[in-house]
């Protein structure tokens, strides 16, 4: 009888302590894997079209979410196309016309080379455990992985995306499909990620594929191919001037 | 007595005459006709947009730059007391605004979404088409423009989903079910435009009874309170149009310009001509006590003369041609009619205004006088005893 306490008294505390993390702890740990002060990443974007699969690659570097930069280096019809974003500006430099625009008005809401991102997804990445209030819904397996799944309201009305839905990995708390809706409900994106690696001391998947939900198409394919963390990376990297070297 | 000379001299020039008459009517014909196909679109234009899209003047939101669609999302404000009893009377119609995204067949579409009440009766637009019937559903009737429905490959009936950022910048989409394809003259209506009804657009893009554009039925009924907003005449909204027409009109100016210089190279040679072939008749002019600068003046009359007998023949000739295309219109080719201009969708009536008349002969007349003065300088020098002997 002993002997069965000593196995289920670890097992019930186990599943007390599991049970005791709440929806915020969850997103904060999830944050805490997605999200560094600064990256640097190189990486393809895979878009299927209708008629064809084109692949990108690129070359990133991140301060935060709000100031990134990113360099095209293939195919050669892309390569040196720049992007740089701070905070709620957005320019692009095009090596064929050696301009640089900034991306604005309607222009925000195009698809970038084609793919199911637009320029808009690209100034709404944000820390979900500042932004949104969650609620743990029942969990489910996905991908055959346990998941916690995440309802989340956005905190202010300024939210691109009022409501998501995330399944979390239990053990190494990463998102492993989420998905995107607009005010009225209406599913708009839907993310999945997979080829979650440890990097450093932080789990983080390589491969998302994004897809617009409204639009057709199978989606598009973002790999990780190196990544760095929390790395130095010089200020000028952020600066105007950078899109024209 | 100088006149009497110049007009038997002509007559006396037979078939030279005849042809320099000729030649300078057909230029004055097109000139004419020309002029009047460009005043008569601008016309076209004003009225149809007047009817489709200005009223007869609007106001517009402070922070709106019609070239600038990152203004677009942010240009709105509640409507200010006196302009909402004006539209309450009919006398005024609101339109918010949006930028805004479709979907048609899964393509992504950026498009202009646009508000208007559906009982409003002050623009063309069959905005009856756009009365929600079912409160309670989801779907929102939308109208769009021939154009659109083309480049889009949309037909009536159709659904499709809209998208777009509310107000503090949250994404929300409706599904809308395309109730008409208008057929509309003025492509600013059209293109890249889903209109929607006003207070459903207020309500999803979380905001209440506000506006971009306030259009007025009359233009006598502008407020002294506009708050947010500002008056834009008639005229200043046709700027834009109208400088479109104007590079149009230049181009075929261009053309007038080059068959005006090429009849005044003839009526110039026949000057030339005239002046060495009637050198005894100046000698003996100038032998009977006539200065020289009377027989300049006598020579240039004499080409000025081409010129109003040309405007003769053009009211002969020209008159059923004009007439005509006053009338009946003339249809614009269709590559022409895929410019985003207003006023080429239905034939150009031809305006023949009497200013504009009056500026084409005189510049025909002012160019004459100075092709038929340019060759007398020969007079000038001649010797009265060497043009009588025929030596100059």
């Amino acid at each position: 009888m002993k002997k069965i306490l000593y196995i289920i008294l670890p097992i019930l505390l186990f599943a007390g302590v599991a049970q005791a993390i709440t929806a915020a702890e969850i997103l904060a740990k999830v944050d805490e894997n997605m999200n560094a002060k600064t990256t640097k990443s190189t990486s393809r974007m895979i878009v299927e079209t209708r008629r064809a699969t084109r692949t990108m690659s690129t070359v990133s570097y991140a301060k935060g979410n709000d100031i990134a930069y990113t360099e095209y280096t293939a195919p050669a019809r892309e390569k040196g196309t720049k992007m740089l974003k701070i905070k709620d500006d957005l320019w692009l430099y095009d090596p064929s016309t050696d301009r640089v625009i900034q991306i604005s008005g309607n222009m925000l809401k195009q698809s970038v080379m084609g793919s199911d991102l637009s320029y808009e997804d690209f100034m709404d990445e944000v820390e979900l455990a500042k932004t949104y209030t969650a609620t743990l819904q029942e969990d489910t397996v996905y991908d055959e992985r346990s998941c916690y799944v995440l309802s989340l309201a956005a905190k202010t009305d300024n939210l691109a995306y009022s409501k998501r839905v995330i399944y979390v990995d239990k053990e190494r708390l990463v998102p492993l499909y989420q998905e995107l809706y607009a005010k009225s409900g209406k599913k708009l994106k839907t993310m999945r990620m997979s080829k979650v690696t440890k990097i450093n001391q932080r789990w983080y998947p390589l491969q998302v594929v994004f897809k617009d939900e409204l639009k057709s198409g199978n989606g598009t394919t973002m790999i990780v191919d190196e990544v760095s963390f929390d790395i130095k990376i010089p200020d000028h990297y952020f600066t105007k001037a950078m899109l024209r070297k | 007595m100088i006149l009497k000379l110049a007009v038997r001299n002509i007559i006396g020039n037979g078939w030279r005459s005849l042809v320099n008459v000729l030649i300078l009517s057909i230029v004055l014909i097109g000139m004419v006709w020309m002029q009047g196909l460009f005043d008569g679109w601008s016309r076209t234009a004003r009225r149809q947009m007047q009817e489709w899209e200005f009223g007869d003047g609007h106001y517009e939101h402070k922070d709106f730059d019609k070239y600038d669609s990152f203004t677009w999302d942010k240009s709105n404000s509640k409507i200010p007391a006196e302009l909402q009893s004006l539209i309450e009377q009919g006398k005024a119609v609101p339109i918010l605004i949006s930028a805004g995204v479709i979907y048609p067949q899964g393509r992504l579409t950026p498009i202009t979404i646009k508000g208007i009440p559906h009982d409003q009766e002050i623009l063309e637009i069959p905005t009856e088409y756009l009365r929600v019937e079912d409160q309670t559903g989801i779907i929102l009737p939308a109208v769009i423009g021939t154009r659109m429905a083309r480049s889009t490959h949309l037909e009536e009936g159709d659904i499709l989903t809209m998208r777009w950022k509310d107000i503090h910048g949250a994404y929300n989409a409706y599904d809308i079910q395309i109730t008409k394809i208008m057929d509309t003259p003025v492509p600013p209506v059209d293109d890249s435009q889903v209109w929607v009804d006003f207070t459903h657009l207020n309500e999803a893009k979380a905001l209440q009874n506000s506006a971009t554009h306030i259009v007025l039925k009359d233009d006598s009924d502008i407020v002294k309170n506009e708050q947010d907003f500002r008056f834009i005449t008639i005229d200043e909204s046709m700027q834009g149009t109208d400088a479109l027409i104007d590079v149009k009109r230049l181009s075929g100016n261009l053309l007038f310009a080059l068959l005006l210089f090429l009849a005044m190279i003839a009526i110039f040679d026949t000057q030339i001509l005239a002046i060495f072939k009637r050198r005894r008749e100046i000698g003996t002019m100038i032998a009977l006590g006539m200065t020289k600068r009377q027989i300049v003046k006598l020579f240039t009359i004499e080409g000025c003369l081409y010129s109003v007998f040309a405007a003769v023949a053009t009211s002969i000739l020209g008159l059923p041609l004009f007439i005509y295309f006053g009338v009946s219109g003339y249809k614009i080719p269709q590559e022409m009619s895929n410019l985003s201009i207003a006023g080429t969708a239905e034939p150009i009536k031809c305006y023949y205004s009497p200013s504009m008349l009056l500026s084409t002969f005189i510049l025909v007349l002012l160019i004459t006088a100075l092709a038929s003065w340019m060759p007398t300088y020969r007079i000038a020098r001649m010797k009265a005893t060497d043009a009588l002997l025929g030596k100059v």
